[in-house]
């Protein structure tokens, strides 16, 4: 089953721009191998980093959405790991159908149906109140 | 909500309190946001205190399920540099 990941990872800022070329082109061949698509890649380019790594205060950004199967996770984070211009990398599920997302709508709903009903109450309760309000200054 | 005829006696539980206080809501619910995506970090330093804390969701109203995505979201930015880690208060 094919399921929509993000990678995503910080390169050496000092790395010349093929080594940048190389590393993204080692992820993509390694999705098409295994029968992936690649859905978009994004290079953010130089960054100022929020904290200094390695002596670096500064990072390439690149961002690569991908459609695959889960199995392919671990061939990329070990190529990833191997090379030592990539300071930092992150790969995370980005599907919609997520368990967390699907907990989501079913709140949303609930929240839409409980707040349609409290507006019918409250409806009923002013009504009441002022009839209340009239019977107090008779 | 509030009576606004003074003359009529307080009634109900609510109309005890004298102050009104704006009631908080859940930002992400509001905009229907399913994923909270680490990647915009300018929206995720709101929720971080100057020293890089995060934000309890009792201060700032965020519901549970978010709470969780969030506080998933910054340590992530934080991995990749987008923001800092906890830092002392200088001075």
């Amino acid at each position: 089953m094919n399921r929509h990941y993000e990678i995503g990872f910080v390169i050496d800022p000092e790395a010349a721009e093929e080594d940048v070329k190389k590393v993204i082109d080692s992820v993509v061949e390694i999705v098409k191998k295994a029968n992936g698509n690649i859905e978009n890649v994004d290079e953010w380019g130089r960054r100022r980093l929020a904290y200094s790594i390695h002596g670096h205060h500064e990072g390439i950004y690149t961002f690569i959405t991908v459609n695959m199967k889960g199995a392919v996770f671990f061939e990329i984070e070990r190529r990833l790991k191997l090379n030592e211009k990539v300071m930092r990398f992150i790969i995370n599920r980005l599907d919609d159908k997520m368990k967390k997302a699907n907990r989501l709508t079913k709140k949303w709903k609930r929240m839409e149906r409980l707040s349609k009903r409290t507006a019918e109450e409250d409806t009923i309760e002013a009504e009441i109140s002022d009839e209340k309000e009239e019977e107090d200054h008779e | 909500m509030s009576n606004q005829n003074s003359s009529s006696a307080p009634s109900g539980r609510y109309q005890k309190k004298f102050y009104f206080s704006r009631r908080k809501y859940c930002i992400f619910c509001k905009d229907k946001i399913k994923l909270i995506d680490y990647k915009n970090y300018k929206m995720l330093e709101n929720f971080t205190l100057e020293t890089g804390k995060i934000l309890p969701a009792r201060v700032t109203g965020t519901c549970s399920l978010h709470q969780k995505q969030l506080s998933k979201a910054i340590k992530r930015a934080r991995h990749m540099a987008f923001i800092k880690f906890v830092e002392p208060k200088r001075g």
